[in-house]
């Protein structure tokens, strides 16, 4: 065994008393093979990889167990001993390949300083050495890559570097902590391809960790699900999904958004509801001595008809978010706007009570000191609605009444994210504009919210502009599907013709990059 | 950092000036001083006074007289002092030299024994090292100048005779003596910014310490000193240039209470001459002298900031 941990138990101490994060975890990792460890926020799957790696924040607790490299408990080592494996038998690629690489040195000098540090390697040599490693991980001009700093490179490029430097000394054991979380979907992707092929390369054995099943399907041999600190179900993963055992692991699989199954069957048509013509949006000036950047839209037209959900996909950077800021006037655009087919000429109060929109963070969407009552009176205020429907709004969003008197730190990420959709129906709008709503959630909480929008909607007949780049939840929900890339859009279909149309070749690239459906 | 940044900064400082050299003579245009009587004294004759305001030009519209003085300026003429009749941009220059060997001085020992000071604070937390510069600090911080100026003259001047008390030499007369004069006022200046500059070397310090990036650089089985030096340092500098920046614009207020005590002839104690003899060209040039100091101090900084962060890009 590469990597066997017994029964090993982790607590915090904080000033509640100890909390436990891990529970008698017992795994082990064979060579040439590669577990995946799957668990939503908060299961300790990431204070696993601390503790493997040794590197546990000052209030851990280790109340037992062993945790064994190749035979060696690792538990017992000193500093120095410790260095001498960080880096050289275990590699870790960290989940944000922006903020695990240092902004102020340049990606040779963060490749080739384990280099020198573990095989004493001289300056030059580890140089020539790195530079035939950026080659292996199919950077495009390694020898330049060398030489730039993190923030001339793109995000993809950055994971590559961060990986080559985890495979650099040949290590027995690479830690994957969530390593494509922080990248788009095709990039995240073909990260994924990379691995494939170092694995087959280098027979390098692999913790990967993440709370994404369909990716973890398909890098992982076997597949261990920690619920609360607790391993409660290991197997392959074509068992695993197909034939759970724990009810943990079922309820995570049937969260998981499959596109067959289809939530939604009503196909509303008809009226358009909110008519987007040519939307074009520029952010920042032009200075006196600066070009203004390029526009983040581009003539945009879509339409969502009255009743009907209409899925934005696209990666990062696409224009998805800043057509959502067009069309509640949070941004300045260009083009025009009609409600109801009457164009709308200034933002008045009825178009924002008409439109509202649900951000993705509701930590930064929620005042932190505003309890869950006075964020739910301001609309209620604006829109001449009464203080006597919190209670209403909270049932709606099927949340108890007492929690009105709550703040937002006293709630979950899930129940945030409820108030802000509790909030936005408050209005009692004709369209709510979703922007990566779920994209923070786990994949249980996920479910719940979808569940609870596509009710709302049954209850009041709500059009949804729902953004998202997770394809499978899209073509769960959505009746018809918009893709955007680089500021335009380029593809607009109904979303059962998904699969079968003649699709923008961008659109089928993202198609093949999201991962297969489970279950 | 190209060309085009370049000439673009320096036009700003050019710009900046431009705007301080309207405000010291808006000032000094409201201040209760007649040219004419500062020339002549009280007693003057009323045809005298008149005679020579017509000289100065004290008759043109307000605007006139700044076109006259503002095109002085750009020809390097400062005027003359109303006082000795020199021309006040050389006596200016002299006193800013001194003021400015202060300076250097001060902030080269803060930065030596701040940087250490907050690194090691911050390495050490909680310990006794950290409790031990967070009393340097605050106490620093704390006490006016005045006070710890009088305080280190009893201890080393009066007390133990080590060091002069008062007094300036120049550098290139004496170099040693020129020093030990400057010892106890340097050492007053940097006390002051060692409490700044410490604090937050220590809390950026901490806060890369934490860092994704610094972690990672552990795990990559580096030696503490080697994550200190290669990793953490360099951007726990960073925001330190900003504070030591704005200091330079504090050195110059407060720098003329420590010339005062000390009798230093730079330019802060040039400058409370020049108020208190009404003599309104050096008043203007010395508060101009001061603004382009400042104005150059800031420029050098956002330079300190490229060359340590390659993510600063001027262009």
């Amino acid at each position: 065994m590469i990597l066997q941990i017994d029964d090993y138990s982790l607590d915090y101490a904080t000033r509640a008393g100890p909390r436990r994060v891990l529970d008698g975890v017992s795994l082990s990792i064979a060579a040439g093979e590669v577990l995946g460890l799957v668990g939503e926020s908060g299961s300790g799957k990431t204070s696993l990889a601390w503790a493997i790696m040794r590197a546990l924040p000052g209030n851990a607790r280790e109340s037992g167990g062993a945790i064994r490299l190749a035979g060696q408990d690792l538990r017992g080592l000193g500093g120095a001993a410790l260095r001498a494996i960080r880096g050289k038998r275990i590699g870790m690629v960290f989940q944000d390949p922006a903020t695990s690489l240092n902004p102020t040195l340049t990606l040779g000098r963060q490749l080739t300083e384990v280099l020198e540090r573990h095989q004493g390697l001289s300056r030059a040599d580890a140089w020539r050495a790195g530079t035939c490693l950026l080659a292996r991980v199919e950077l495009r001009d390694p020898a330049a890559m060398m030489r730039r700093y993190p923030h001339e490179v793109s995000g993809g490029e950055k994971q590559r570097v961060v990986i080559a430097t985890a495979f650099a000394c040949r290590p027995e054991l690479i830690l994957f902590d969530e390593p494509t979380t922080a990248l788009d979907v095709i990039t995240g992707a073909r990260i994924l391809d990379l691995f494939a092929r170092l694995r087959r390369e280098t027979g390098v054995a692999g913790l990967y960790i993440s709370h994404d099943l369909s990716l973890v399907a398909r890098v992982a041999d076997r597949v261990a699900v920690l619920e609360q600190g607790r391993i409660v179900e290991e197997a392959p993963p074509a068992r695993l999904f197909t034939a759970p055992r724990d009810a943990y692991t079922r309820r995570l699989i049937t969260a998981v958004p499959h596109p067959d199954r289809r939530l939604v069957e009503d196909a509303p048509g008809g009226a358009a509801l909110l008519d987007l013509r040519g939307i074009t949006v520029r952010y920042g000036r032009a200075g006196l001595f600066a070009r203004r950047r390029p526009a983040a839209v581009r003539g945009v037209s879509l339409e969502v008809r009255a009743g009907e959900i209409l899925g934005l996909v696209g990666e990062s950077g696409s224009g998805k978010s800043s057509i959502a800021r067009a069309a509640t006037g949070l941004a300045a655009f260009q083009g025009s706007l009609a409600l109801d087919g009457r164009p709308v000429a200034a933002m008045d109060r009825a178009y924002r009570r008409a439109v509202q929109i649900v951000f993705q963070h509701p930590d930064s969407s929620l005042n932190p000191r505003h309890s869950v009552a006075q964020l739910l009176a301001r609309p209620l205020r604006l829109y001449g609605g009464d203080l006597a429907e919190i209670p209403r709004l909270l049932e709606q969003v099927r949340l108890p009444a007492d929690y009105a008197r709550r703040y937002p730190h006293q709630l979950s990420g899930g129940e945030k994210q409820r108030v802000a959709i509790a909030r936005a129906f408050a209005a009692r709008p004709r369209l709510v504009i979703c922007d990566e709503i779920t994209a923070a959630l786990d994949v249980s909480v996920q479910a719940a919210v979808i569940e609870l929008l596509l009710e709302l909607r049954r209850a009041h007949g709500t059009a949804y502009l729902f953004i998202t780049h997770d394809l499978n939840l899209v073509r769960q929900i959505v009746h018809r599907i918009a893709v955007m890339r680089a500021g335009e859009l380029v593809d607009l279909l109904p979303a059962a013709a998904l699969p079968t149309a003649r699709t923008h070749p961008y659109t089928r690239e993202l198609m093949d990059a999201c991962p297969a459906p489970i279950g | 950092m190209s060309a085009r940044w370049l000439l673009r900064r320096l036009l700003l400082i050019g710009y900046t000036l431009l705007v301080v050299s309207l405000l010291v003579f808006a000032i000094t245009q409201v201040l209760p001083a007649d040219a004419a009587v500062t020339l002549l004294g009280e007693n003057a004759t009323p045809d005298a006074l008149a005679a020579v305001r017509v000289q100065l030009g004290l008759n043109d519209p307000v605007w006139l007289q700044y076109a006259h003085w503002l095109g002085g300026l750009l020809h390097g003429d400062f005027g003359t002092s109303m006082r000795s009749g020199q021309p006040v941009l050389p006596v200016m220059l002299t006193a800013l030299s001194r003021s400015l060997l202060l300076a250097v001085l001060s902030i080269g020992l803060m930065l030596a024994v701040a940087v250490p000071l907050g690194v090691l604070a911050a390495l050490r937390r909680g310990g006794a090292i950290d409790l031990l510069a967070g009393l340097v600090a605050y106490l620093g911080v704390s006490l006016p100048e005045f006070v710890t100026a009088t305080l280190l003259l009893i201890l080393f001047a009066d007390m133990l005779h080590w060091l002069p008390a008062t007094g300036y030499v120049p550098l290139a007369e004496n170099p040693a003596d020129s020093l030990r004069h400057l010892v106890l006022p340097v050492v007053t200046v940097s006390l002051i910014l060692v409490a700044h500059v410490s604090r937050m070397m220590r809390s950026e310090t901490i806060d890369v310490l934490h860092s994704d990036y610094a972690r990672a650089a552990r795990l990559k089985g580096l030696s503490p000193a080697t994550v200190l030096f290669r990793h953490v340092l360099r951007n726990a500098l960073l925001p330190v240039v900003t504070i030591v920046a704005l200091d330079v614009g504090y050195l110059l207020g407060g720098i003329i209470v420590v010339e005062e005590i000390f009798a230093i002839p730079g330019i802060g104690r040039q400058l409370i001459v020049a108020i208190q003899n009404r003599d309104l060209p050096s008043i203007q040039a010395g508060a101009l002298v001061m603004a382009a100091t400042y104005a150059v101090a800031n420029f050098l900084a956002d330079v300190a900031y490229a060359v340590l962060d390659r993510r600063i890009r001027y262009d």
